[in-house]
């Protein structure tokens, strides 16, 4: 299992906890102090992004398409910032 | 007309009963069976609160709080966790329709414009506080109040702390920290960082004073009537079976 934490310049503080399966995302757990609306669709995030490559341009990218597609709001933190920590928590995998 | 919005003080309660009396006051609301609501309230036991996405385990110490007889939470708003003194913190909640013209659709912004009330406030007490992005209000460069907004059912919500007093060694015994060789240092981070009213104007400010300046700056500041209300019998079973089924459980509060 693989754990990062990014604190965002200016924003929140990002924790990943994430399993890793020949490159991709297996299951991953984003918690912070960061906001996100409507709160419940974390879980529906989390899961979007299971299967995809370890890539933070790639990650990113799914997030970002989440977002748009479900009116999500983010705050103290973006896209970019979750990806970001995701790729950290993969490369600290043990 | 000026527009009236109740003013609840529920006084001390449990975590548990604090967070589901938001909600309930939320649902009551967006069934219009209340109006806009500012309530008062004091946590008894003292408690922490974390925020909607943090994760229990890893944000709290919950042998230290067990130990202390201090309750653990997890709320509806996302944001930090916070220790709520008995003694040491007033905090208060905020509950209005969606479509008031006080709303935005963009959420920072609405922050800056919920928070004016309590820098106004604080302002009639001689501090100097000012808003400062994302969610927190600070006097001298210090956070001296932090907030948290949720919205769903047409209705948004937005609670927040005013620190009377602080304890940040206190702080530090009952939330996780990294590692203990940065304890310390931690705590004496939140010395520089944080601020509360009585240190800062070096007297005892009492609640009820803090309540009374906060009520005028939110009323100037909304160009708004508080007129001191109850809670509805719905509003009180809704809370009762929300504390029971929800923030009471585990199930809830060490779900992430």
């Amino acid at each position: 299992m693989g754990k990062a934490q990014y604190k965002v310049e200016g924003g929140k503080l990002i924790k990943v906890q994430l399993e890793i399966k020949a490159n991709k995302i297996k299951k991953v757990k984003i918690t912070g102090d960061f906001f996100l609306h409507p709160e419940e669709l974390i879980e529906e995030l989390e899961k979007a992004i299971e299967g995809a490559a370890l890539n933070e341009q790639i990650l990113a990218g799914h997030i970002k398409a989440f977002i748009k597609k479900n009116e999500v709001v983010l705050l103290g933190a973006s896209p970019e910032d979750f990806a970001k920590c995701i790729v950290m928590a993969g490369t600290n995998n043990d | 007309m000026i527009e009236e919005w109740r003013l609840l003080d529920t006084g001390l309660h449990d975590a548990f009963y604090n967070m589901a009396l938001d909600e309930a006051i939320a649902v009551a609301r967006s069934k219009n069976l209340v109006s806009n609501t500012l309530r008062f309230f004091r946590w008894e036991p003292s408690a922490i609160s974390i925020g909607y996405f943090q994760s229990m385990e890893e944000e709290v110490d919950t042998l230290a709080c067990n130990a202390r007889g201090i309750d653990y939470v997890r709320r509806r708003t996302g944001g930090g966790a916070v220790y709520h003194d008995r003694d040491g913190e007033l905090t208060y909640s905020l509950i209005i329709n969606q479509g008031h013209s006080l709303i935005s659709k963009d959420f920072q912004e609405t922050y800056e414009t919920l928070c004016s009330g309590l820098v106004h406030g604080l302002r009639l007490l001689e501090i100097q506080a000012e808003f400062k992005p994302i969610n927190d209000i600070i006097v001298g460069g210090r956070k001296i109040s932090g907030n948290a907004q949720t919205r769903g059912m047409n209705v948004v919500h937005q609670h927040g702390t005013i620190l009377l007093k602080v304890d940040p060694s206190l702080m530090f015994t009952v939330l996780k920290v990294p590692n203990e060789k940065i304890r310390d240092k931690l705590v004496k981070s939140v010395e520089e960082r944080v601020t509360s009213l009585n240190s800062f104007l070096k007297r005892d400010v009492s609640f009820d004073e803090l309540k009374e300046a906060l009520v005028k700056g939110f009323e100037e500041s909304f160009s708004i009537r508080l007129v001191t209300g109850t809670l509805t019998k719905s509003e009180e079973q809704t809370a009762a079976k929300l504390k029971a089924e929800k923030y009471a459980t585990n199930e809830w509060n060490f779900k992430r």
